[in-house]
């Protein structure tokens, strides 16, 4: 159901509503919030769904698949911290869909989230919210987004994302989360994954029905295997990406003692099936695939948005070859 | 998908563990063939003993029965703890034995099932030809009838265990007239029959595991064909689909277990630059870190892929992308372990022997040829689940 009403919303018939920021408008938003979809993995006494990670996952796989833009995983993020601190009524502002939230993540080693907060910050979708969200690997913090003064505002390679940038001393939170706390950080990264996983199948499906329609010499080009190997590939880190995916998903809602090691090998593979199938979608495309008008290359775009959202591959990376063992 | 496993399951598990650790063979397989098929089916009939074998096995075939996830759980701590695998056991165990059971006789059944389960007897695969690779269909060894016989000859190659081994599943051209999916027959051939000659073949890693096998005029009885004359196609098929079940799990567990003994090594071997350790190297780090994720990542498929098959039955063509992603992961982390050997990679050590990278690396060129070359998968893959046009 979530996939329909995504699809309807990103297909509304003039073609560029994965090109704008502002293509969900505020009645949208409140049906998302109405639906649920900011509390999925909350428990319902708090507001939330009552559902696990492992929904919560499927969710943000078709808001990769759709392109949606728009603060998802920030207002997501943000009710969770807003509930870890007791701020109760933030908490339902945000899952009713009354308020937004930005997401902020830490540029550098040198910043510090608690009480106040420090340091040098990225902001995604942080325009016309009214609060900001920064997450951490070491903690997480609710912010009001005129606790951040004025943000340096950056054209992003995403048209549709909006980039900021802002350097704070001793800004104030109004909640904030240590870095065990509820695991915010990995669920965030998983459902930074999930979508790159949509955008790795949403491309994939893309590039064969491509194969299967575009035709020269005389027959499709997806019977060459040059194309058709490409495609198979795509199938392959798809799957690889879903998979895992889901797998770190569960292992979040079942508290596996190895869910760190779980989450970073979603980002790292999910990142590679991302990038690499929307790059390749691109090829198969041909020169329409370059143009600004074919959505080949948003996909592209998102995808590297989302690989450095909650760390990037290579901090994944690093992480993970210091952690012990899966299970 | 369901990570959590059931109390029953847990338990499986713990009595799989104590009886592995009680009774797997502690000794180093042998190299010598012979003495080699003894140690595979010694391990067999142990299992049997024990009340193991036919882990997938139907308990109607005497098997152990047991559900996809306990299978699961078996593969899995029968990797972790790094027990051989019963190699000239498993063309019988995963090939022949379930398209027997799919599609033979009563009585074949009855003759051939229970000695594949008691670690009697070795099995092979006389299925490829020198002119039939990728191209299987187009076998052209040669099954003439006479009276209640069939009449062999031609070659078959690629077939691992052939020297050592009692039984063949042998796909042989019965109607060289019809077109080719309809000509072929699937037989049972008894190894020592006159006529039939195993040459072993040395393979780039050093190894005697595959033989060509001649056939001249080996005559068959027509009560060992297996489904219908002319119908082999079919039946054949039936084994294949068996092949990308559970039993990878298997190779995916070790996989995992290569990856952990090969970042504890980069700990302490030195690397690349001559004074620190491998794992300080940034590019080794991350192709090791990268090992580890895609090792998960196969794990999480394997798991989908187990929990699709109890939904749907079979593992269907998605069973390919798996058996894809596998190949060409072990190539990367064999060639890793190569070059983390740094230049100890030149002193050959088989992959039999512990620590044998360097085999392995050698060995691991077969990966994307052997069981359907990995550009076939892709073909698959492409037409099959993609729906491109072929």
């Amino acid at each position: 159901m979530a996939a329909a009403l995504l699809a309807k919303t990103m297909d509304n018939g003039q073609g560029d509503a994965r090109r704008r920021t502002s293509a969900i408008g505020p009645r949208q938003w409140a049906q998302f919030a109405e639906l649920g979809w900011f509390g999925l993995s909350l428990p319902e006494e708090r507001g939330g769904v009552g559902y696990g990670m492992a929904e919560e996952a499927l969710l943000f796989r078709e808001i990769g698949r759709h392109l949606a833009p728009g603060p998802f995983l920030a207002c997501t993020l943000g009710a969770r911290v807003a509930l870890a601190g007791g701020a109760d009524e933030l908490a339902t502002a945000i899952l009713t869909g009354e308020i937004t939230v930005g997401l902020a993540q830490a540029r550098g080693a040198a910043f510090e989230v608690g009480d106040l907060v420090s340091g040098t910050f990225d902001l995604m979708d942080a325009v016309d919210v009214s609060h900001v969200v920064v997450v951490t690997r070491n903690g997480a913090a609710l912010m009001a987004a005129e606790a951040l003064g004025r943000p340096e505002q950056l054209p992003c390679i995403d048209p549709a994302v909006s980039l900021g940038r802002v350097h704070v001393e001793q800004a104030p939170a109004i909640v904030h989360a240590s870095g065990a706390t509820d695991r915010i950080f990995e669920r965030g990264s998983v459902l930074a994954a999930a979508m790159l996983a949509g955008i790795g199948e949403a491309t994939r499906d893309m590039a064969s029905v491509f194969g299967k329609n575009r035709e020269q010499f005389g027959k499709p080009i997806g019977v060459h295997q040059a194309v058709k190997h490409r495609c198979a590939d795509m199938a392959m880190r798809a799957e690889a990406a879903t998979s895992q995916v889901m797998f770190a998903a569960l292992a979040i809602d079942e508290g596996r003692p190895d869910l760190e090691f779980q989450t970073a090998a979603a980002k790292v593979v999910a990142g590679d099936a991302g990038i690499g199938n929307a790059g390749l979608n691109i090829q198969i495309h041909g020169g329409m695939g370059y143009t600004f008008e074919h959505d080949a290359h948003l996909f592209l775009k998102r995808a590297h948005v989302l690989d450095r959202m909650l760390e990037n591959k290579q901090q994944h990376m690093a992480r993970l070859i210091d952690l012990p063992a899966a299970q | 998908m369901d990570l959590q496993f059931s109390d029953d399951d847990v338990h499986f598990r713990d009595q799989v563990r104590t009886w592995l650790r009680e009774h797997a063979p502690t000794e180093q397989r042998p190299h010598d063939r012979q003495a080699l098929r003894e140690y595979d089916l010694a391990w067999q009939r142990t299992q049997w003993e024990g009340g193991w074998a036919g882990i997938s096995w139907p308990t109607e075939y005497a098997g152990r029965g047991a559900s996809l996830t306990q299978q699961l759980i078996w593969y899995e701590e029968y990797g972790a703890l790094g027990l051989p695998g019963i190699d000239a056991s498993f063309v019988g165990l995963n090939h022949a034995g379930p398209t027997l059971m799919a599609r033979a006789s009563e009585e074949q059944k009855s003759i051939h099932l229970p000695p594949i389960l008691r670690g009697d007897v070795v099995w092979c695969q006389g299925f490829s030809e020198p002119g039939a690779g990728s191209d299987l269909a187009s076998l052209s060894t040669r099954a003439v009838v006479d009276g209640d016989e069939l009449v062999i000859s031609g070659q078959k190659i690629w077939t691992s265990f052939a020297d050592v081994a009692d039984w063949q599943e042998l796909l042989v051209r019965s109607d060289p007239s019809a077109p080719k999916h309809k000509g072929i027959t699937w037989v049972i051939c008894d190894m020592h029959t006159p006529g039939i000659e195993v040459r072993p073949i040395e393979t780039m890693d050093g190894d005697r595991e595959f033989c060509e096998v001649f056939y001249d005029e080996v005559r068959i009885p027509m009560t060992n064909v297996v489904g219908r004359l002319n119908e082999g196609w079919g039946v054949a098929m039936s084994t294949l689909a068996f092949e990308r079940g559970t039993a990878f799990t298997l190779s995916q567990v070790r996989l995992a277990k290569t990856v952990e003994d090969l970042i504890e090594a980069a700990r302490w071997r030195t690397g690349p630059d001559g004074r620190r350790p491998a794992i300080a190297d940034d590019e080794l780090a991350r192709r090791l870190a990268t090992g580890r994720a895609e090792v998960a990542a196969l794990r999480a498929m394997t798991y989908a892929g187990i929990s699709r098959s109890a939904h749907q039955g079979s593992p269907g063509p998605e069973g390919s992308i798996i058996k894809l992603y596998y190949s060409e992961l072990a190539q990367r982390i064999y060639r890793l372990a190569f070059e983390i050997l740094g230049d100890d990679g030149l002193h050959f050590v088989s992959r039999w022997a512990p620590d044998g990278w360097s085999g392995h690396y050698l060995y691991s060129y077969s990966l994307s040829i052997a069981g359907g070359t990995s550009e076939i998968q892709r073909n698959i893959i492409g037409e099959r689940v993609l729906g491109l046009p072929r």
